[in-house]
């Protein structure tokens, strides 16, 4: 969901063979290599035909809520500010969604939270924004301040939303339901990291390479999935360094300043993409307490400190 | 400090439910609204997602039997897992099947099992000895169902019923598979029963009876049981293999009805024939390895070997290499297989029974089949994958030739008056399969 590049999604596909077993259809949304994995008996046409269904999923739910695109429905409800809309059926329910994330992580989860970019730059350097510029924002945040009656919304001025913390691995799962009722043989969705598979491949089970950002290189370790999901939040490349404080692109939408001691990243492994995102996300925010609060949820999971 | 431990457990719980029970809510919402969208156009035909195998095969014994096969075989893998699989076979045989009886340097007559007069027939001095009115069909439908019980145990369950006019088989079977290991070993356990009703032509012989004396009895049955214990095992991403122990019993009248065996006196003539007379019980206990590994991207090949021994005396020998090589992007594959067989005969096998000689056991046949031999195998197949047909994704056309020879290997010494007669002529036959997978 989060792509500087992607106002024009590159709509293209391609089929290669993956190992000796597999077939890759791959193409690009959401600023991400995405790619779905089919036995390789599979015919190159049919493959093509079932990569382009996934495909046309997740280039549907980019177009939908992408805050890049002006076309967006994300882009409408920010022109009507201040007024009373009705927002469609999946808008509602993902709205309705975040708002119980918001409940449930006692606010740390807010889709409201990304006016926050307007004093952060997580570039790498030392600029600190002043503490002042971070406070004026916060009337801004809050997901509380949203009058929201599904499917009725008002979304005060200076609000804004953003779905890319979930939009990603949403559009897996729609791209995953799409796919399971035309195909029965063993397939994985990858969408630049967020992937789910229906079942084992033949013998064995899927390789998955999870990217681990590393601020000096980035190494990618690989993990054996059979089925379900797997969602990976965290990106280390992002992040500020001031007077030997490394302060991470986390941000808590309730002080609008960074969550110390957050972990790197964190992947977890769930039966829904959306869910698997949403644990790796809440672990994140956690801060210091990541690994203990997966744990507590016993879950699998992968955390890079 | 274990009661505050307790209580955050319990509440992070209660929060995974929470989550999970609103990523449910948000997926299942967008679920319905898809069915509701895929509901509008109407796109499923009832046999949609089946898959189609069909085949129609060409079997040709050079100067005895030929036959024509047509095999259809439906499946169907549901998404969670259950698999039903169901076949019909139809067999047209006609030709001419040897009787058992030994080529002689005089003409022989022989009654047809029928009865009829018009069908008795006649072999020429120095010929094999066959029936020539040989014709029978066959149909035979089958069906599996496995079906997943946890995510690691599957169980299947199938059926079997084959039918020809002298000949009725029931068959039913049951296997259990547990994967474990990370699903890299998988060890199954199955169990079959099968029961048959034989009603040959013109009754069933008594067994070890004269031949002349026409002494045949009614309808017959036989019944086996057989277990089978097996492992499957990923080596390697490159190298399965596959490991199987069975054993099996039939019980019941286990000769072949219209087989007969020459007696032949000292000077090799034949002075009469006596039906075959085979024990009622038979034990089979075989072993099974095969390996299949892939080399490199295109290139898999499989090794199979199999060892089987009875206590009838019969131990046989299976090796079998095959190689599957695609190309032109998988759209086609070649498969060029090599099998070797090689048999030792029933410890009741004999080709003839000399009249002067009393006989060494209680049980007598000379059915070629029981016989001590080694055959091999050449095959070819090729398959090319064309567009599906009718929203299907794919077909698949093949064409597949084998061609077959046997060759006898009789210790029994050989009347001199018999000498220079070929008298285990081997056998050579060609099968001619076309088939369409859709």
């Amino acid at each position: 969901m989060a792509g500087e590049a992607s106002n024009a999604p590159d709509e293209a596909l391609s089929v290669e063979p993956r190992g000796e077993n597999l077939l890759a259809i791959c193409f690009t949304a959401m600023a991400s290599p995405c790619e779905v994995l089919l036995p390789s008996t599979t015919a190159p046409t049919a493959a093509l035909e079932l990569g382009a269904l996934v495909a046309q999923e997740a280039w549907r739910v980019e177009k939908k809520f992408s805050r890049y695109r002006c076309d967006s429905v994300t882009a409408w409800i920010h022109e009507n500010r201040g007024t009373v809309i009705e927002v469609d059926r999946e808008t509602a329910s993902l709205i309705d969604f975040a708002g119980r994330c918001f409940e449930l992580s006692s606010g740390l989860f807010d889709i409201t939270s990304g006016v926050l970019r307007y004093a952060w730059k997580f570039d790498g350097s030392d600029r600190i924004p002043e503490p002042a510029a971070v406070e004026r924002l916060l009337p801004r945040v809050g997901f509380k301040k949203l009058r929201w009656q599904s499917p009725r919304l008002l979304l005060p001025d200076g609000m804004e939303l953003d779905f890319g913390g979930i939009g990603k691995e949403y559009a897996v799962d729609r791209a995953y339901d799409s796919l399971a009722v035309r195909c029965s043989a063993p397939f994985l969705i990858n969408f630049g990291g967020d992937l789910r598979a229906n079942r084992p491949p033949l013998h064995g089970s899927w390789q998955v390479g999870i990217e681990r950002p590393d601020t000096d290189r980035r190494a990618t370790m690989i993990l054996d999935l059979k089925y379900g999901a797997l969602a990976t939040s965290g990106d280390a490349r992002r992040f500020l360094l001031k007077d030997g404080v490394r302060y991470g692109h986390i941000l808590d939408p309730r002080t609008g300043w960074p969550i110390p001691h957050s972990p790197r990243s964190v992947t977890v492994a769930a039966s829904s993409c959306t869910e698997a995102g949403l644990l790796s996300t809440l672990a994140l925010l956690q801060g210091v307490r990541a690994r203990e609060f997966l744990e507590e949820h016993g879950v699998r999971y992968w955390l890079l400190q | 400090m274990q009661l505050e431990l307790e209580t955050r457990l319990a509440k992070a719980a209660h929060m995974r439910r929470q989550l999970m029970a609103a990523s449910c809510a948000l997926l299942g919402a967008a679920a319905a609204r898809g069915q509701e969208a895929r509901m509008a156009p109407a796109d499923s035909g009832l046999l949609e997602d089946w898959s189609v195998d069909s085949a129609l095969a060409y079997y040709h014994e050079d100067g005895r039997i030929q036959a024509i096969e047509p095999v259809v075989n439906i499946a169907k893998l549901f998404a969670d897992g259950q698999a039903l699989n169901f076949n019909v076979t139809f067999d047209s045989l006609t030709g001419s099947s040897p009787n058992g009886a030994l080529t002689s340097r005089s003409a022989q007559t022989f009654a047809s099992p029928s009865g009829k007069s018009a069908h008795a027939y006649t072999t020429a001095p120095g010929q094999l000895p066959v029936d020539p009115n040989y014709q029978d069909d066959r149909i035979a439908v089958g069906g599996t169902w496995a079906l997943p019980v946890t995510r690691v145990d599957q169980l299947s369950v199938g059926a079997k019923l084959s039918d020809e006019h002298d000949f009725f088989s029931v068959t039913v079977d049951a296997s259990i598979a547990h994967d474990f290991n990370e699903k890299n070993t998988t060890l199954s356990f199955g169990i079959s029963e099968e029961f048959d009703s034989l009603q040959p032509i013109g009754g069933a012989p008594v067994p070890g009876s004269d031949y002349a004396l026409f002494e045949k009895t009614g309808h017959k049955t036989k019944n086996g049981v057989g277990a089978l214990l097996g492992v499957t095992q990923v080596i390697t991403r490159n190298w399965l293999f596959e490991f199987n122990l069975s054993v099996d019993r039939f019980k019941g009248y286990l000769n072949d009805p219209y087989k007969i065996t020459s007696i032949i006196d000292s000077a090799g003539n034949t002075t009469g024939y006596e039906f075959e007379s085979r024990p009622d019980q038979r034990t089979r206990k075989s072993a099974y390895w095969e390996n299949r590994v892939a080399l490199g991207g295109q290139i898999s090949t499989g090794l199979s070997l199999r060892y089987m021994r009875d206590d009838w005396g019969v131990r046989s020998d299976t090796a079998q290499l095959h190689l599957h090589w695609s190309f032109s992007n998988r759209d086609r594959y070649v498969e060029p297989t090599f099998r070797w067989y090689r048999q030792t005969a029933a410890s009741f096998y004999t080709p003839f029974i000399l009249s002067t000689e009393a006989p060494t056991t209680a049980y007598e046949a000379s059915d070629s089949r029981l016989g001590a031999f080694h055959a091999l195998t050449y095959g070819l197949k090729y398959a090319q994958k064309l567009p599906g047909l009718g929203g299907r994704e794919e077909s698949e056309f093949s064409v597949r030739v084998e061609y077959y020879q046997q060759t006898f290997n009789v210790r029994t010494a050989t009347p001199a008056a018999l000498q220079g007669l070929d008298l285990y002529p081997g056998l050579k036959a060609v099968l001619v399969q076309v088939g369409w997978r859709f």
